[in-house]
């Protein structure tokens, strides 16, 4: 049941296993199911507060002592697994992935010949929860010159004094 | 210091740090993984097994096989982008310290593929989207509710157009009056003639 429990962590509800797993304790599935689940809440709530006080905390429960035992032993053998799957289920911002960029120029339109007027076609891709969205942006080399400093200026604060003390700090 | 296959910029220090791996390497070897690399940038299959049977030799760790394919690639892929020739990446390839016969088995790879490299790499550049192809039909209207006798002839076009992902093509139908059309024709037979000027 143990094993269970972190599979479905891992990966989500199996339920085939589940039916494998009800067969051979001659137990109803839908108890399998929430014996799992139980188990699954009980790995997540203990590795999110890291709690020291385990035992205790599951004294109350009233489980035999054996069990108790062998409760805390799987929590501790998995316990930095569980830390790292809960560290990636929080919601995410789109984040970068990769830019493709192309420099044009205007030579000529249908109200007016003889132009020269630059412009920089950008495409965005960004990564959200797996999903990949794209993005197209389109400016003149003005504007991109003044979004390059604003975005210089922004890696600068870096390295202010204010960012070091507070980098140093958390280290 | 800059170099003309980073585009006149600084080499990149992880470039830097990986030379040495592939000095490991040896260079009748290393010719071959660049025909590899070269096949994964032009959009063919790489053979990954093959790879690792080349490098099984000097004994690199999976992580270290990795970092050559990227380097090899970064090499091959910016030298072509920045329109490098082979003789200034081999003298450049040797300032940053790569053994001489390497960099010159490398440099002859590079110059085999330099073209098919530049072509696919303007085929790959960012496009918004793309004609696929036109189809035309030319009606001549007899009547209609509103007019018993029409007597125009129309032409119905439809524009396929795949989108700028590449995935799905769009149908886009015109239907155009014989002078709307001939308007259209005029101006694109314009837009036609001022290209041609530049070619």
């Amino acid at each position: 049941l143990g094993r269970l429990a972190l599979e479905q962590l891992r990966r989500g509800a199996a339920p085939r296993a589940c039916e494998a797993a009800a067969r051979k304790l001659n137990i109803g599935i839908d108890t399998i199911q929430h014996g799992v689940e139980g188990l699954v809440y009980l790995l997540t709530e203990s590795s999110k507060l890291m709690a020291s006080i385990y035992f205790y905390s599951i004294h109350v429960l009233g489980f035999s002592d054996e069990l108790n035992k062998s409760l805390l032993q799987l929590y501790l053998d998995n316990r930095k697994e569980i830390r790292s799957i809960l560290g990636e289920l929080v919601p995410r911002l789109p984040s970068y992935h990769s830019l493709e960029w192309r420099l044009d120029v205007q030579l000529a339109s249908r109200s007016l010949r003889q132009q020269i007027k630059p412009a920089v076609t950008m495409k965005l891709h960004l990564n959200q929860n797996e999903d990949q969205t794209a993005q197209v942006l389109q400016t003149d080399p003005a504007t991109l010159l003044h979004l390059i400093q604003q975005l210089e200026q922004a890696l600068g604060e870096m390295k202010m004094n204010h960012c070091r003390r507070i980098v140093r700090n958390m280290k | 210091q800059r170099f003309r296959f980073c585009g006149d910029l600084d080499c990149p220090d992880w470039v830097l740090a990986e030379i040495s791996t592939l000095a490991k390497i040896s260079s009748v070897k290393l010719k071959l993984i660049c025909a590899q690399v070269l096949r994964d940038l032009l959009g063919e299959a790489i053979e990954y097994d093959k790879i690792l049977k080349l490098t099984s030799d000097a004994k690199l760790e999976s992580g270290d096989v990795k970092a050559t394919i990227a380097v090899l690639g970064f090499i091959l892929s910016s030298a072509a982008k920045h329109n490098v020739d082979s003789e200034s990446l081999s003298s450049e390839l040797q300032q940053l310290g790569l053994p001489k016969e390497h960099a010159s088995g490398l440099c002859r790879s590079y110059e085999e593929k330099q073209s098919p490299l530049q072509d696919r790499f303007r085929a790959c550049s960012l496009r918004m989207s793309q004609l696929g192809s036109v189809h035309w039909r030319v009606d001549y209207t007899l009547s209609s509710s509103e007019l018993q006798e029409v007597n125009e002839p129309v032409v119905h076009l439809t524009f396929n157009v795949q989108d700028s992902e590449g995935e799905k093509m769009t149908a886009v139908p015109v239907t155009l009056s014989a002078n709307k059309f001939r308007v259209l024709l005029a101006e694109l037979k314009q837009a036609h003639s001022l290209m041609n000027t530049l070619l």
